[in-house]
């Protein structure tokens, strides 16, 4: 089992997963919770009734600015005009448009999608005008709300009618979740229901007890990433 | 709680935002009195009636100008700061003007 | 007489389960009652009628309404005070105590008091006690103590309370005949309807009131709206749910046991009903003196006979339905008198007359009789009704244990008037009536006036109806809406009589009688809401339900004037008593770790609160907090130290116009800011005063790094958009504030430490001198590197991304092992800037602090075309500034030492006030920071500083900085 002193990037929650009995592993330099506990199949089963996992490890960027859609067009990445959607690109990485300029972009679980590395690799304040690199890998944590009760959840944290007929896949709100600005991609996994939470890094102990304690009227758990990988 | 309609990112509860003060245009800095300019900086219209006021949408930290009726507190409209700010703003010096 | 109440048989009990018996204790006293009891109904059963005494007179009190809509049921459950024992439903072992007694219940030293009521007029506490002042403190505590009401227990346990958003296409509040009829209308094409009822079970009136001569009616029409309602799934129903109160935009908050629910509606429908009203008589508020309508919920809800011989007191055709109801119930009613001359022909009082019960009319109760020590009714004495409030006594005198009244009704508005609907007075119902509605928000039933049961029915489907079409659904035709409502002749207009020997109440929370209005209006608090604040009326656990409308009838009466041009008083929410634990609820407190904070833990640190961050305030035991701030700041001077900095602000600012941007935000000008440097910021706001410092590191031309202060930087950012949006500079502004891990490490081994973990910089003094910035690798981390000065020496902070700040915190602090390194806390870093001289904004500023007055006016351009704050300081050059930030030094180390907002005194002149202060060990003196009066600015000025108990101390103004004048060290 990795000791997550020895890699260099910490998840801010790598405490709160061990305290969980995570196991974890190295994905992207960071100390990953693969799975939390011995039952792989309970925990499948969590992750499709109401599972919580940290994807702070995973790889994601961030992009802004006046020019910023017409560079990510140039970079190959497909997109429209709405704001506070998420555009599901061929790799398997995602790009939510949080507004006209704003953009952050999610790769996916298995580390397969190339465009955030691309991305990151490409720009460069010299290159790309009217587009600015946001330190979203940075700044924010990521966590994976996913289940069947993740809508009814929210509606004890956050103001937005969550649940899956009044919030469409790949919508995004920007909001207060917990008395925290957070955005909220609806972003399915397989058939199961799954949200997205991108957020202060610094508030990660913060929101992940918050959500945990909102979770235990659904019996809601945290996951690791192999559950959520699980999901499709 | 009232709801406000936010140009970005549609109707949200009143919590999410925070009012930015009534809508006025800066005098010239350079070029009005001590005066009026005191007027600006610390006096408010508190208009009854349909103004326009600055609101900025916290968790994007988005701001837009609203027209409200203070009197029926009603929201009439939204709209993005640029409907009115098309243009960048210079500001000079009254001595830079001579020369 | 003694009270035999007890049990019915089935059919009556339709919320009880016989099946379930339930004990729990009731003034220690052990008391059994059935599932579905509530805890007034089970007390009934056993023939226990008296449950609380009164909050000023401590007069004996029984359940007047059993709809918890009356004060006189509040009991004390365990630790919790005041709950309503005729809404609490009984559990196994609850534990439940009157109130309002000093003894106990059956024996209350204290109801002695009612004998005194002539001196214990209302505004009797504020006329008495108030002088002399300094007794009140102990007037106030006797009166806390025979004023009562429960107790809390500051030990209780603290329940799990929470909250929750709930969405709906439209409200119904009110599950009886019309809400429900409302419901299932809207359900036809509404996407989501939520159905809400304070009680326990669905059907209002259908579950206790009799609308026919057998009494079957009820039963049919429930039966048939419940299972329509089973067949809509799109109904969420909500029973023993409150609807608190009526917010902007149909916001509404429900609370149903432990979760305050925050509803946004679409549309909402108020089907609430309306409350039936007592009729003022002396004694009027004894035990066994209730509504009729609490009779029949005693009967047909609980299956409790509410006394063996009733008299029934009646103004409408339903207090006959009571009459039959009593009946049925095997209670023997001997009289039913009507306030009524001449009672129109009505269906149930025709079939009453069949059952041979004497009907006197034109006749009210004169007063009621008091069996032994008050604690019921013995007997009526009547009156004839002669004029409005008037009756004359005559010789008729009925023994009774129960009066049940039904004299007439108000519409339940508190909700509507929230939501912005406006009520007047109908005259010929005798009943406030409905104005005006806002849109969005539809009344049906009773509170819209259609009291007859087909009536409200009809309204019920019209409701659901307008709530389709308020949204724009295909609604269909408009359902019929008959011209009778059955509103008129069913309130008698003046339910209030006066009596010569008082104890006529007409609030009976705060025991108000008609005198007491008498009074207070003679004293001139005749306008309605003098005339409440005052008297208290309506300021009670009721909310005025039943004392609001006597109110206004008296001061219209007195000021001879309409019921309208009287006006009513303001409702505001809550509607219903709420518990702190629904307010506080789930608490929201988000608190900010930076990335080290794990390490600052393991190593003892005090944490301490900046914004929503924790920060370390100092390492090591609290005993020891002087000593251990003292050595970290020594080991910062002597060796090196390293302290947190990630909460400091910190913002991207980018593009070509980035250095203009800086230029027009800050007081500096920045466009000719070498590439590699950093320069301080200060900025102010349009009134030139300061509100946030730091630095701008350029590390490219169109690239500036921003530090902001921890507190300020969210406002700066949002500040800097907003000016943005409207100047549309070609630039872009970051938070990037939580993307770094940030520390300073500070001392003069720092750059020993460093130069073990950086190799691609070179950190020398030429190659990287103070106030240079670069981009560098520090232990593997790309890092952006800052060589500042806030704490005075030789110093580097280092910026990482927040996620490799805890392996950047574990290699330094490896690293300057052999140097002596030492981790130090916000109070040794402000030590450390203080010697220096650095302000700290909004410690030492406030929200008048200029830049003049803070002698920085080094930090201003002069010749800008313009920064935000410029033309006000501009101004303010031209004037003579009043106040001047100083340093002052202490060397008499006999005196007391000042701490900060210690007033500066001149004469009887307050001049100024410490803002930072501090022994300094590396200087062996007390040293700070004032605002004191300009004449008083110059250095060698002494001035005097009053500290804790009122002693003066003096202290000189000197020259800042305290330390290292020529800024040798920070330069190395």
């Amino acid at each position: 089992m990795l000791n997550p002193s020895v890699v260099p990037a910490r998840s801010f929650l790598y405490r709160e997963l061990q305290k969980r009995g995570a196991a974890l592993g190295e994905v992207n330099g960071y100390g990953c919770a693969m799975r939390i506990g011995s039952d792989a199949a309970a925990e499948d089963a969590q992750a499709r009734s109401l599972g919580l996992c940290d994807l702070t490890p995973l790889k994601r960027i961030g992009f802004k600015g006046w020019a910023t859609a017409e560079w990510l067009i140039g970079q190959g990445a497909t997109l429209e005009d709405a704001p506070n959607r998420v555009y599901p690109q061929d790799d398997g990485a995602r790009i939510a448009r949080l507004s006209k300029g704003e953009f952050v972009i999610l790769g996916d679980l298995h580390l397969r999608s190339t465009l955030p590395d691309r991305l990151g690799i490409a720009w460069s304040i010299n290159n790309a005008s009217g587009c600015f690199r946001v330190p979203r890998e940075d700044a924010s944590a990521w966590l994976c709300l996913s289940g069947e009760h993740a809508g009814a959840m929210f509606a004890k944290v956050c103001g937005i009618d969550m649940r899956p007929q009044h919030f469409a896949n790949n919508q995004i709100a920007q909001t207060s979740l917990a008395r925290m600005n957070a955005i909220i991609m609806r972003n399915d996994r397989g058939a199961t229901l799954a949200f997205d939470l991108v957020f202060d890094l610094a508030s990660a102990v913060y929101l992940w007890n918050a959500l945990l304690d909102a979770m235990t009227e659904f019996d809601g758990k945290p996951v690791g990433l192999e559950a959520v990988r699980g999901l499709g | 709680m009232k709801i406000i309609n936010c140009p970005l990112n549609g109707p949200r509860n009143a919590q999410e935002f925070v009012h930015g003060g009534e809508f006025v245009a800066m005098p010239d800095p350079h070029r009005t009195s001590d005066s009026d300019w005191a007027g600006f900086v610390f006096l408010e219209n508190n208009t009854a009636g349909v103004v326009r006021e600055w609101w900025c949408h916290v968790p994007t930290a988005y701001w837009f100008i609203a027209e409200r009726d203070t009197i029926k507190d009603e929201f009439i409209r939204t709209f993005d700061p640029s409907e009115i700010f098309r243009e960048r703003v210079e500001f000079t010096r009254p001595e830079a003007t001579k020369s | 007489m003694t009270r035999m109440t007890s049990r019915l048989a089935e059919p009556f009990g339709s919320l009880i389960d016989r099946a379930k018996p339930i004990t729990f204790s009731f003034e220690g006293r052990s008391v059994q009652g059935f599932a579905g009891d509530t805890i007034a109904s089970a007390l009934l059963a056993s023939n226990i009628t008296m449950i609380s005494r009164s909050f000023k007179y401590h007069r004996p009190r029984g359940p007047m309404t059993m709809a918890g809509q009356d004060g006189n049921t509040l009991v004390q459950i365990g630790p919790e005070p005041n709950r309503l024992a005729d809404r609490v439903a009984i559990k196994e072992g609850l534990v439940v105590k009157g109130l309002n007694y000093w003894g106990s219940l059956e024996r209350d030293y204290f109801a002695l008091l009612g004998l005194f009521d002539r001196f214990l007029p209302v505004g009797f506490y504020y006329k008495a006690f108030y002088k002399p002042r300094w007794l009140w403190p102990f007037w106030e505590a006797v009166i806390r103590r025979v004023a009562g009401l429960g107790k809390v227990d500051v030990h209780a346990h603290h329940g799990y309370f929470d909250k929750e958003y709930l969405f709906c296409d439209v409200l119904v509040v009110g599950g009886g005949p019309a809400g429900l009829e409302a419901a299932l209308k809207a359900a036809e094409t509404a996407g989501e309807v939520i159905l809400v009822d304070e009680n326990a079970s669905l059907g209002g009136s259908l579950n206790y009131a009799r609308f026919d001569e057998v009494g079957a009616r009820a039963r049919v029409e429930r039966d048939r709206l419940i299972a329509a309602l089973d067949a809509r799934p799109n109904i969420r129903v909500m029973t023993d749910t409150v609807c608190n109160g009526a917010y902007a935009d149909n916001w509404y908050p429900l609370v149903k046991a432990n979760r305050l629910y925050k509803l946004r509606a679409k549309t909402a429908v108020f089907a609430t009903g309306s409350y039936e009203q007592p009729l003022t008589f002396r004694n009027n508020d004894l035990p066994g003196v209730m509504l009729g309508s609490a009779a029949q919920r005693l009967i047909k809800l609980y299956a409790v006979r509410p006394g063996q011989r009733a008299v029934v007191v009646a103004a409408n055709d339903d207090a006959y339905g009571v009459a039959l109801d009593l009946l049925d119930a095997g209670v023997e009613v001997a009289c039913v008198t009507d306030l009524r001359a001449d009672p129109p022909p009505a269906p149930l009082s025709a079939a009453l007359l069949k059952r041979h019960v004497p009907v006197i009319a034109g006749v009210t109760v004169y007063e009621a009789e008091a069996s032994a020590g008050g604690r019921g009714v013995c007997a009526v004495r009547l009156a004839k009704v002669t004029s409005e409030g008037i009756a004359q006594i005559m010789g008729d005198r009925f023994v009774c244990d129960l009066i049940a009244v039904s004299t007439g009704y108000a519409p339940t508005s508190p909700l509507i008037s929230q939501a912005g609907g406006t009520f007047g007075y109908d005259e010929a119902s005798a009943m406030l009536a409905i104005r005006s509605l806002p849109a969005d928000v539809v009344a049906a039933g009773s509170v819209n006036g259609a009291y007859a049961l087909d009536a409200a029915l009809e309204d019920g489907r019209h409701a659901g109806w307008q709530a389709m079409r308020s949204q724009r659904l295909a609604a269909g035709d408009e359902p019929r809406l008959s011209a009778e409502k059955g509103a008129r002749g069913i309130t008698w207009p003046f339910p209030i009589f006066s009596h010569p020997r008082g104890k006529n109440f007409v609030d009976f929370d705060e025991d108000i009688s008609v005198k007491d209005f008498e009074h207070a209006m003679l004293e001139g608090f005749e306008h309605v809401e003098l005339l409440k604040r005052f008297t208290t009326n309506g300021m009670g656990p009721s909310q005025g339900r039943a004392s609001s409308m006597p109110a206004i009838r008296l001061a219209a009466r007195h000021a001879k004037r309409t019921i309208d041009e009287t006006g009513t008083t303001t409702s505001r929410p809550p509607v219903t008593q709420v518990k702190i634990g629904h307010l506080a609820g789930r608490s929201f407190d988000p608190v900010r770790y930076t990335a080290m904070h794990f390490r600052h833990l393991e190593a003892g640190a005090r944490m301490m609160s900046a914004g929503l961050w924790l920060r370390p305030e100092f390492y090591g035991d609290p005993k020891q907090r002087a000593a251990l701030i003292t050595a970290e700041a020594k080991n910062v001077r002597e060796n090196v130290g390293l302290i947190d900095v990630s909460t400091l602000g910190g913002l991207d600012v980018r593009g070509p116009d980035a250095a203009e941007f800086l230029n027009r935000m800050y007081t500096f000008a920045y466009a000719k800011q070498p590439i590699g440097r950093s320069r301080y910021v200060l900025m102010t706001d349009q009134a030139g005063v300061i509100i946030d410092d730091g630095v701008a590191c350029r590390f490219h031309n169109d690239w500036f790094y921003v530090t902001a202060t921890t507190s300020g930087v969210d406002a700066v950012y949002r500040s800097m958009l907003w000016y943005n949006a409207q100047w549309r500079l070609k630039v872009d502004i970051t938070n990037v504030t939580a993307a770094y891990a940030g520390v300073n490490l500070a001392g003069p081994n720092a750059r020993k430490v460093l130069e073990k973990l950086c190799k691609d910089a070179d950190l020398s003094k030429d190659a990287f001198p103070y106030m240079g910035v670069r981009e560098a690798t520090v232990a593997g981390i790309k890092a952006l590197l800052l060589r500042v000065g806030f704490v005075g020496e030789l110093g580097y902070e280092i910026h990482v991304p927040a996620s490799r700040g805890e392996a950047l915190w574990d290699a330094l602090m490896i690293a300057g092992k052999e140097f002596g390194i030492r981790a130090f806390g916000v109070e040794a870093q402000r030590v450390l800037r203080l010697e220096k001289g650095h302000i700290i904004v909004s410690q030492d500023t406030d929200g008048l602090t200029t830049p003049w007055e803070a002698d920085m006016a080094w930090a201003i351009a002069k010749t800008k075309p313009f920064f935000v704050g410029q033309r006000s300081l501009e101004i303010q050059a031209k004037q003579k500034f009043a106040r001047k930030l100083v340093g002052f030094e202490i060397t008499d180390r006999a005196q007391a030492v000042p701490k900060e907002c210690h007033l500066v005194i001149r004469g009887t002149e307050i001049t100024g006030r410490v803002t930072s202060i501090a022994d300094s060990t590396s200087l062996g003196k007390i040293i700070g920071m004032a605002y004191v009066a300009a004449d008083q600015s110059e250095p060698g000025t002494t001035i005097d500083i009053r500290v804790d108990g009122g002693a003066m101390v003096k202290a000189t103004v000197v020259k800042m900085p305290f330390y290292d004048p020529d800024a040798a060290r920070q330069e190395l």
